[in-house]
C-alpha cells in the first residue's frame, strides 16, 4: 500500500550487501507517474544496483520494493540478441503463438504498432547487429514498452548518443511520461538533468544525499552533492604554441561498420586535438593503428620521421597510448603498482639495467606517480586489482606521462572514474600539452572534448567530417556533424 | 587457492586415499604408515624419495614456466621422453671423459625437449594453434616415435627390453651418496629452481613472460611480442623437461628405455599447481609427491595396498587442480 496515490514505484529502506561491501545502505526512492526523475552519483555510488533491484533483476538484502505494474530497465550495455531481427528481440520471451508455432506475422504487427504508437521509428525486420547504436537503443526501449511498464528505468541511456539524438530521446521520454509512465534516467551528464528532468536524486556511497526538484537546484549544487565537496578546477592552459609533431595521411584501418575509412590530420606539439564522435565511428581503429597493434594503410610521421613497425618501435619513438579498457589493455591486475609502472618501458633505461628490471628506479617511479597523481593506495606493493577505477586510471596516465612522450593518445581517459580523479587526469593532460607533448584526445563525451581540446575533429563513419578551432567551437554544429549531418 | 580451500582439497585427497585402501581390503592407517616409512624410514628410503623428487622437479619447473607465460603445456611428458631419447642416443655414441660426455648428454636432452616443446610454441606463434591440444597430441607422438626407434633402428642387441645400449660408465652422473641412486641431478634441479625464480622475478625476460601470461592484451600494447614469447617459453619449458629426461638416462637407468617415465610429466602438472607456479614452493611440492612415489612400493609390500592407489590419488589431484586453474583463467578472461 502506497501512501502516495501517484507513485508508480516505491523503494523503501533498500539495503544491498555484496559480501562485506555495503552497496546500498537504506535507500528510499519513489517515482511518480508522469515524471522524469534523474538519478545521479559517481561510479560506485550504487545507482545501477538500485535500478537492478527496482526492476527485480537483483534481490535486496533488506527493504521493500512496491511497483504498480511492470518495471522496465534499459541497460547501459544493450542486452539484445545481435543476430536476431528487431521484432524477434522485442517479443523475445513473450512470443505470440499459434499452436506450437511462433506467430511471426502477429509479432511483427505488434512491434510495428508499438513503434508507431510511441513514435519510435524502427524497421521491424532489420537485424539488430546492423543497426546504429541510437536505433538499437530504441529496440531495447520498445522491448521494455511492450510489457506496458508502470515505470521505465534507463541506465546511462545517453552515453552512446550524439547531442541531437539525446534531445530526441528525451522528447520520447517526455511523451511517455505524459501518458502516465514514471521515467527514471541514470546519468552522470548534469546538463541533461537540468535540461530534462523534473526531479533529481543524488546518491553517494550507497546513500541518498540530495533529493529535490530540478528547478530548485543548479548544476553546481548537484555536482557538489555527488562529490561531497568542491569539484577541483582544471589546470590553467598556457597560450597555444603548437609546433609540427604528428601527422597522419590517408589512414585506414579495421573493417565493417566500425572501420576507420580515411583520416588525414596533424597533432602539433603543445596542442590537444580532440576527436569528437559517437562510439563506433572508427575511434578504436584509429587509436589501435597509432599504437601499431592492428594492420592499417596510410602513413604516419612523428617529428618528421616515419612512424611504423611494432608497438615496441612506437613506444621507443615516444608514442604513448592510454587505451580505452584500462583493466585489460593497460594494467596487469594481479600485479603491484610498482610492477605495473614499468610496463611498456621494461626494455629501456632507467627501468632496465642489464638483464634485470632496476627495482630501485621502478619503485622510485611508482612512488613519484603515486604522489603526483594522488593515488590512494597503502603502498606501491598494493595490487592494482584492489584499487578503484579512478586510482587505476591515475597509474595508467601517470605511467604514460612519466617519460615526456612526444605523442600521447588518450582514448576515453576519464571513462567510468569519479569526478575528482577525472579532473586530475584532465589537468595532467593540459600540463603535458603545456610542456610540449602532442595530445590526441579521443572521447565520446563531447563536453570533455570541448573543455580540453585546442582543435576538434569530428569523426563520423570512419572519416573526418569537420574541424573546429577553439575560438570557433560550435556545440550545435559539432553535434550535428556527429549525428551525420552534411 | 585460498589456504582453507587448499587444506580442504588435501583432506579430500587423503579421504579418497583412505577409501581406496579400504576398498582394496587393506587397513588405511597401516597403509599410510607403510607409505611414510617406505619414503622416509631410512637413508636408503630417503635417498630414493629424493631421486623421485628430482625426477618430478624438472618437468614441474617446465610446466610452471609455461603456465606463467599463459601457456598450458601439458606435454612435459612427451618433452621428457624426447629429451631422454636424445640423451640416450648421444650417450651411447659418446666415448669421452666425464667432463665432456656428461654436459653433452645433458645438452642433447635439453635440445630434444626444447625441440619438442618448440613445435607447439611455433604452432601457437605462427598460427595461433592451441598449445593444449598440440602438446597433448605430441605426447602420443613422442611415445610412439620412441617405441619405434628403440624397438627398431636403435635397438640394442644386448638389451632385453626396448632400450638403447648402455652408456659408458664415465658418462654416468656422479652419485652423491655411495650405495644410493641419488646423483648430482638433485642439486642441479635445486639450482635450476633458484635460477628460474630469479629469471621470472628479476629479469626483463621474466617480466615480459609473466605479463604475456597475466594480461596478454596489455603486454602486446606494451611492446611485448606475444608470438615470440610463446615460442621462447615453450622451447625453454620443453628444454627443462628434456633435461629432466636426460638426468634419468644418465643418472638412473644409464640408457634410454621406453619405460623411462611412469608419468612424471603428468604428475608435474599437479606438482606445479600445488607449488603455486613458484619455483621454490614447487621444490617442496615435488618432495611431497616424491614421498608418494617412493613410498608406494613399500606400502604395497607391507600393507598390501596396491601401489596404484598413489596413481589414483595423483590423478585426482591433477584433474582437480587443472580444472580449478582453467576455470580461474576463464573467469578472469570473461
Amino acid at each position: 500500500m502506497s501512501a502516495d496515490a501517484g507513485a508508480a514505484l516505491e523503494l523503501r529502506g533498500i539495503v544491498k550487501r555484496f559480501g562485506t561491501l555495503v552497496a546500498l545502505d537504506g535507500v528510499d526512492l519513489s517515482l511518480e507517474r508522469g515524471e522524469i526523475h534523474a538519478l545521479c552519483g559517481e561510479n560506485g555510488a550504487g545507482k545501477s544496483t538500485l535500478a537492478r533491484i527496482a526492476a527485480g533483476l537483483l534481490a535486496a538484502s533488506a527493504g521493500h520494493v512496491e511497483a504498480r505494474g511492470a518495471v522496465g530497465l534499459v541497460h547501459q550495455h544493450f542486452e539484445l540478441v545481435d543476430r536476431l531481427r528487431v521484432w524477434e528481440n522485442v517479443v523475445l520471451g513473450r512470443e505470440p503463438r499459434r499452436g506450437l508455432r511462433l506467430d511471426a506475422s502477429a509479432a511483427r504487427e505488434r512491434v510495428r504498432s508499438l513503434a508507431a504508437a510511441y513514435g519510435l521509428e524502427v524497421d521491424p525486420d532489420a537485424v539488430v547487429e546492423t543497426l546504429p547504436v541510437g536505433i538499437a537503443q530504441r529496440v531495447e526501449i520498445l522491448r521494455e514498452l511492450a510489457r506496458e511498464p508502470a515505470a521505465l528505468l534507463l541506465d546511462e541511456p545517453t552515453a552512446v548518443l550524439a547531442p541531437q539524438e539525446i534531445d530526441a530521446l528525451f522528447a520520447t521520454l517526455r511523451a511517455l511520461a505524459a501518458r502516465g509512465t514514471a521515467i527514471m534516467v541514470i546519468t552522470h551528464k548534469l546538463q541533461e538533468v537540468i535540461a530534462h528532468a523534473d526531479r533529481v536524486t543524488v546518491m553517494r556511497g550507497g546513500r541518498v544525499v540530495m533529493r529535490t526538484a530540478t528547478r530548485e537546484t543548479s548544476l553546481e549544487q548537484i555536482a557538489h552533492a555527488m562529490v561531497g565537496g568542491d569539484v577541483p578546477a582544471l589546470a590553467a592552459r598556457a597560450p597555444t604554441v603548437a609546433r609540427p609533431a604528428f601527422a597522419a595521411r590517408g589512414l585506414r584501418a579495421g573493417s565493417g561498420a566500425h572501420a576507420l575509412r580515411e583520416a588525414t590530420f596533424t597533432v602539433g606539439g603543445g596542442e590537444i586535438v580532440g576527436i569528437a564522435g559517437v562510439e563506433g565511428n572508427g575511434q578504436t581503429a584509429l587509436t589501435d593503428a597509432i599504437a601499431g597493434i592492428v594492420p592499417y594503410a596510410g602513413e604516419m610521421l612523428l617529428d618528421g620521421r616515419p612512424l611504423g613497425g611494432s608497438p615496441a618501435a612506437r613506444i621507443a619513438a615516444g608514442v604513448r597510448v592510454i587505451p580505452q579498457d584500462r583493466r585489460r589493455e593497460a594494467l596487469v591486475l594481479p600485479w603491484s603498482i610498482a610492477e605495473n609502472v614499468a610496463l611498456g618501458d621494461q626494455t629501456r633505461p632507467p627501468l632496465r639495467r642489464g638483464w634485470a628490471i632496476d627495482r630501485g628506479a621502478r619503485d622510485a617511479l611508482a612512488t613519484e606517480i603515486m604522489e603526483r597523481f594522488d593515488v590512494r593506495a597503502s603502498s606501491i606493493r598494493t595490487s592494482v586489482a584492489s584499487l578503484s577505477g579512478g586510482n587505476q586510471q591515475k597509474i595508467v596516465v601517470g605511467r604514460a606521462l612519466a617519460h615526456a612522450p612526444a605523442l600521447l593518445v588518450a582514448y576515453q581517459p576519464t571513462r567510468g572514474i569519479d569526478i575528482g580523479a577525472a579532473a586530475l587526469v584532465a589537468s595532467r593532460l593540459i600540463e603535458a600539452r603545456n610542456a610540449g607533448t602532442a595530445v590526441l584526445l579521443v572521447s565520446f563525451e563531447l563536453d570533455e572534448v570541448l573543455a580540453l581540446a585546442d582543435r576538434i575533429l569530428v569523426l563520423y563513419r570512419g572519416a573526418i567530417a569537420g574541424e573546429f578551432g577553439r575560438d570557433g567551437f560550435d556545440r550545435a554544429r559539432i553535434g550535428a556533424l556527429m549525428a551525420g549531418a552534411a | 587457492m585460498s589456504a582453507r580451500g587448499a587444506w580442504l582439497f588435501a583432506a579430500l585427497l587423503v579421504a579418497a586415499a583412505a577409501a581406496a585402501m579400504a576398498l582394496a581390503g587393506a587397513n588405511p592407517a597401516a597403509g599410510f604408515f607403510a607409505l611414510v616409512r617406505g619414503a622416509l624410514g631410512g637413508e636408503h628410503q630417503l635417498s630414493e624419495t629424493l631421486v623421485q623428487t628430482t625426477a618430478l622437479l624438472f618437468p614441474s619447473l617446465a610446466v610452471a614456466l609455461a603456465f606463467r607465460a599463459g601457456l598450458f603445456n601439458i606435454g612435459a611428458e612427451g618433452q621428457l621422453i624426447v629429451g631422454g631419447l636424445f640423451a640416450g642416443v648421444a650417450g651411447a655414441a659418446i666415448a669421452a671423459p666425464a667432463w665432456i660426455a656428461i654436459p653433452l648428454i645433458l645438452a642433447a636432452g635439453a635440445a630434444g625437449g626444447g625441440f619438442w616443446g618448440g613445435i607447439a610454441g611455433a604452432l601457437r606463434a605462427r598460427f595461433g594453434g592451441n598449445e593444449v591440444i598440440a602438446t597433448l597430441m605430441l605426447n602420443i607422438v613422442a611415445a610412439l616415435v620412441a617405441n619405434y626407434l628403440v624397438g627398431g633402428p636403435l635397438h640394442s642387441a644386448a638389451a632385453t627390453g626396448a632400450e638403447t645400449p648402455e652408456l659408458a660408465t664415465t658418462s654416468w652422473l656422479p652419485v652423491l651418496l655411495g650405495g644410493t641412486r641419488l646423483t648430482v641431478a638433485f642439486p642441479l634441479a635445486l639450482a635450476l629452481a633458484a635460477f628460474l625464480r630469479y629469471v621470472l622475478d628479476g629479469t626483463v625476460f621474466g617480466y615480459s613472460l609473466r605479463a604475456a601470461g597475466d594480461a596478454p592484451q596489455a603486454a602486446a600494447r606494451a611492446g611485448i611480442d606475444l608470438g615470440r614469447t610463446a615460442l621462447v617459453a615453450m622451447t625453454l619449458s620443453g628444454a627443462i623437461a628434456g633435461l629432466g629426461g636426460a638426468t634419468l638416462v644418465a643418472g638412473v637407468l644409464h640408457r634410454f628405455n621406453v619405460a623411462l617415465s611412469p608419468g612424471y610429466g603428468f604428475i608435474a602438472i599437479a606438482v606445479a599447481l600445488v607449488g603455486g607456479l613458484d619455483p621454490l614452493r614447487i621444490v617442496l611440492a615435488a618432495f611431497a609427491f616424491g614421498i608418494l612415489q617412493s613410498g608406494s612400493l613399500t606400502m604395497q609390500a607391507l600393507a598390501h595396498v596396491p601401489k596404484d592407489t598413489v596413481t589414483f590419488i595423483e590423478g585426482l589431484a591433477i584433474v582437480g587442480l587443472s580444472a580449478r586453474h582453467f576455470a580461474g583463467r576463464r573467469r578472469e578472461a570473461g
